[in-house]
């Protein structure tokens, strides 16, 4: 079991600039998230529908119902937030051990990639082209996941990368191209 | 082709070549970049930053065929929990046409069958006109859950509103049918939890018809995911949102939402995600004014110019709306019918209902207590767990165990909630949903209608406890029926007595005047209860005396109620409150000598009853405000000091209770001549009330200490600035001739009178001068403030060359 206060502290302590926190921290709260996920899969039809509002919501709660925690700073909350939804997207399609598709497939990154039931193995890709990015661009990385895993508008995205939202929309069209270009190339 | 090296330049140039018309492209890369392969690169990530995103496989909606005995007729459309078709099924050789609604598998469990068969007494007791009927469910050969309804060929609300370009009372009448619809399955107990345009239809002959009533009930109770996820967001309530108790608020938040839209144009919060509406709602976040929410299309939809749109919102419509859409559920209305009501006085141009204020002697009597909190709520709780315990005893074999064993487990659970809620003042948001349960779950464990009247009443009178009026009145109306034909007088006089009292509360005067008048008749009779006789005089005369028709007679009545529960030896804390309400009814008259014993009497009769916490500093609070109105402001404070001690230790520190004794100290201090230490007061005490209390009227009377310590301590414009918002959060829901009007505009004259702007001051304390003049001031203070009103205005004319 999870002491209730041991999330806020590592939270903080991530803000705080302790890198090293976000592997425990991730860890706390991802067996949590993923019975919910779980439930959310009951479907098991082949493409998943996953409801990120659920995910999304029960996370939130679990995470605010510790008092201390008061969206002080909603940058790291959100953030980590968008990363488990990633997380649960990928480990889900892994799980189905589908197999990878012809290569080709654009995957449909629009607002909605997390309402949207994205193949198993399309959301594979996508994550190991996230990765890529990831090491050459982490904060175009966070973009991404808030905007299109978290169904962040482009002017909350913005509003929270303390950016405007012309420039989200323009980074955000660069990466589209990059992350695409990648896909097809592997 | 490593991208990383030439990170930053990479995006540079695929900014420029985006900018960039095609036939130029080439041109202008290489003109800024020499690299022939960095060129490739930025026109492939190019390239691929133009396909299209392939549109997702939606669930393709079925075209042709049969679903269980149904045929497909046509797809009529889809939403977040499916699709829904139009079908036909023959009966008795005519086609019968209906909605089949497909639910998407997460929506529902397989269970979800038994479910309904066992919510359909229930939906089939929804019988109105403007609600839809559910009539089947089953499982698609898939397993797919399915819902068959009533088929409306009609517009969603908001497209109807548009198309015929309807104006705003259009709308509001349009939508009151809505309302009515609502309150109706709230009488009956079904929550809609779902409420928005798509929802509501307008059939071509412009019938509402309510979709979806019940689905919600039949959908979730099994269902892993919660609320929020079946519910759109966008009209979900902060509770649901939450994943918090769900209650009849939550519709009337939904309401609110749909209203918002209705009017202005556009949903309240805008296009927010649903993360970010989340954490609205965890933050308690006051909602979006819907004066923002306007556009010169929607004005144009309504057939007025924006300006006139707005100035048609701002007043009225833009105070009940956000009352609807308080992020609390107890903020919001409390039943749909004073929705309702307000809606009406709005188009009738009476001022939209405040909560009914009573006698004026400050600028409004505060409301300090909660009749009857504890003892009513505890008893039916006892009653319901002994009728719980009969029927275990008696028809065990009978009835299903893990159910029953559950259903004992969750009453004593909200047992406590409840029993914990009255103590801390905070209503809980489960505890009237519980109660609406114990009225539908009686019958099945009374069997003897007596008993049965008897646990229905005490519910009844929890729920009215709990503020759930409108449910409270519905089961006092039951109860009086059946009394009445089983000619049980005792019972009668009871819930007319409660009922009545209810009507007043909801500011429906004529009827309570007719149900307590006949309770008092009935109690009269022989073999009534004492409790029922006291009661009933209790409520007749309480709520007679606070409505205008003071007269000695009630007096007399207090009095002899309060003998009889003396001599009956009544509970002490009925004892108590009848006591300490006949007290009140003396020192509303000025009877102070007579008062001030019967406030001695009632604090020694609730004793040390931890549940009579909040009476008991109540009283303390009357009795203080009595010795000021003796004049003797220095001996009031130790009152009510202990007052707030007891309100804090009853309701919290940071509530209404225990920050309205506090302002009595600071007004204390004023009266003193220490204005500085009211200030330190109020200054700390505002921000707090605006947490709890941003835009009803309930400000005021902190407003109006704050803005007279600021105009005694020389903060002439922080007392304007006060004065203001003071007139600005009673606008519209008390009468502009109300002194609690005058008294601002009062301290707003003499601001500017401190600061010589006389003839600026001159209107203001005109109009201070003749609101205070034409209304009642009883007590001592009240006078005093009327005649410096009057010298007020004498000298600011003084000032003045004519």
């Amino acid at each position: 079991m999870t002491e209730p206060g041991q999330i806020t502290v590592l939270l903080h302590e991530w803000s705080e600039g302790k890198p090293a926190s976000i592997e425990p921290l991730f860890e706390m709260v991802y067996p949590q998230l993923r019975v919910i996920a779980g439930a959310l899969f009951r479907g098991e039809r082949p493409e998943c529908m996953l409801q990120p509002t659920s995910v999304v919501n029960e996370l939130f709660l679990k995470l605010i119902r510790q008092r201390s925690l008061k969206f002080e700073d909603r940058e790291h909350f959100y953030s980590l937030s968008a990363r488990l939804m990633r997380r649960v997207l990928v480990d889900h399609a892994r799980s189905e051990r589908r197999q990878k598709r012809d290569g080709g497939i654009p995957v449909p990154l629009h607002e909605e990639l997390a309402w949207i039931d994205a193949r198993d193995a399309e959301m594979i890709d996508l994550d190991r082209v996230l990765e890529e990015l990831e090491k050459v661009d982490p904060k175009k990385c966070r973009m991404v996941e808030l905007r299109f895993f978290l169904g962040f508008t482009a002017e909350e995205t913005a509003e929270l990368l303390h950016t405007s939202k012309a420039t989200v929309d323009r980074d955000l069209r660069f990466v589209r191209g990059w992350l695409y270009d990648r896909l097809h190339a592997a | 082709m490593n991208d990383s090296e030439n990170w930053e330049h990479l995006q540079s140039l695929f900014h420029l070549a985006e900018m960039t018309p095609e036939h130029d492209r080439e041109r202008v890369l290489i003109e800024h970049c020499p690299d022939a392969d960095l060129r490739e690169r930025v026109l492939e990530i190019l390239r691929a930053s133009t396909v299209e995103s392939s549109t997702t496989p939606k669930q393709t909606p079925m075209q042709a065929g049969k679903i269980g005995p149904y045929a497909l007729i046509r797809h009529l459309g889809s939403g977040g929990l499916g699709s829904v078709y139009l079908v036909e099924r023959m009966v008795g050789g005519s086609a019968q046409r209906a909605a089949l609604k497909v639910l998407a598998p997460h929506a529902a469990g397989a269970s979800f069958i038994e479910r309904f068969y066992r919510e359909e007494d229930i939906l089939a007791s929804l019988n109105h006109p403007n609600i839809t009927h559910m009539f089947d469910a089953g499982l698609t050969e898939t397993g797919q859950p399915y819902l068959v309804m009533e088929y409306v060929d009609g517009l969603h609300l908001d497209v109807y509103s548009d198309q015929h370009k309807l104006s705003i009372a259009d709308r509001i009448a349009l939508f009151l049918e809505v309302c009515e619809a609502v309150a109706y399955a709230h009488r009956n107990l079904v929550i809609h939890l779902d409420l928005k345009p798509s929802n509501i239809l307008v059939t071509p002959e412009a019938d509402v018809k309510l979709l979806d009533f019940g689905t919600s009930k039949i959908i979730q109770s099994d269902s892993l995911l919660t609320t929020t996820v079946l519910a759109t967001p966008a009209y979900a309530s902060p509770e649901q949102l939450r994943n918090e108790p769900v209650t009849t608020a939550s519709d009337i938040y939904a309401l609110g939402a749909v209203l918002f839209e209705l009017l202005a144009g556009r949903r309240p919060g805008g296009k927010a995600s649903v993360a970010i509406m989340i954490e609205r709602a965890v933050r308690e976040q006051a909602p979006e004014k819907v004066t923002q929410a306007i556009t010169p299309e929607a004005a144009d939809l309504r057939g007025v110019s924006e300006t006139r749109l707005r100035q048609l919102l701002s007043g009225d419509l833009s105070i009940i709306i956000a009352k609807c859409l308080a992020p609390r559920p107890e903020e919001r209305y409390p039943s749909i019918d004073m929705l309702i009501e307000d809606l009406r006085r709005y188009l009738d141009g009476r001022p939209v209902l405040a909560r009914p204020q009573t006698a004026v002697y400050r600028i409004g009597k505060f409301v300090r207590r909660n009749r009857k909190s504890v003892i009513a709520a505890a008893a039916a709780c006892l009653l319901l767990i002994g009728a719980l315990t009969y029927a275990e005893v008696q028809q065990e074999r009978a009835l299903r165990e893990g159910q029953r064993a559950l259903r004992m487990q969750t009453f004593l659970y909200k047992l406590f909630r409840l029993a914990n809620s009255n103590y801390t003042g905070k209503p809980s948001a489960t505890v009237p949903e519980f109660l609406q349960l114990g009225v539908k779950m009686l019958p099945q464990y009374i069997k003897d209608p007596t008993d049965l009247r008897e646990a229905q009443m005490s519910l009844a009178e929890s729920m009215f406890e709990n503020g759930d009026l409108d449910n409270a009145q519905q089961v006092f109306t039951q109860t009086i029926a059946s009394a009445k034909a089983a000619k049980d007088y005792d019972a009668q006089a009871e819930s007319e007595a409660f009922s009545g009292n209810i009507a007043y509360v909801q500011g429906q005067n004529d009827l309570g005047d007719k149900l307590t008048a006949d309770a008092l008749n009935l109690s009269r009779r022989p073999k009534i209860s004492h409790a029922t006789r006291v009661w009933s005089a209790i409520y007749f005369a309480w709520n007679r005396d606070n409505n205008g028709f003071k007269s000695d007679d009630n007096v007399r009545l207090l009095q002899s109620a309060v003998k009889e529960a003396r001599e009956a030896n009544l509970s002490p804390h009925e004892t108590a409150d009848a006591i300490y309400d006949l007290g009140q009814d003396l020192e509303v008259r000025g009877r102070l000598d007579e008062a001030e014993p019967l406030y001695r009497e009632a604090l020694k009769v609730y004793g040390d009853d931890p549940s009579a916490l909040c009476d008991r500093s109540a009283v303390y609070g009357d009795l203080a405000e009595l010795i000021v109105m003796r004049g003797d402001v220095s001996r009031s404070l130790p009152y009510y000091q202990l007052a707030y001690e007891g309100a804090k230790a009853c309701a919290g520190p940071d509530s209404s209770l225990a920050l309205s004794e506090r302002e009595y100290i600071a007004d204390a201090d004023m009266k003193l001549g220490h204005p500085a230490d009211a200030l330190n007061i109020m200054l700390q005490d505002i921000p707090t009330w605006r947490k709890i209390d941003g835009h009803t009227q309930l400000i005021a009377e902190p407003l109006y200490f704050f803005a007279q310590a600021n105009v005694l301590t020389g903060h002439n414009d922080e007392a304007i600035a006060a004065a203001r918002e003071g007139i600005d959060v009673q606008t519209g829901k008390i009468a502009p001739t109300d002194r609690r009007f005058g008294v601002f505009h009062m301290i707003w004259a003499q601001a500017l009178f401190n600061q010589q702007h006389f003839a600026e001051a001159l209107p203001q304390a005109q109009l201070a001068d003749r609101i205070l003049i034409n209304s009642i001031a009883i007590s001592p203070g009240a006078k005093k403030i009327n005649a410096q009103a009057h010298q007020l205005l004498a000298d600011i004319q003084a000032k003045l060359p004519h």
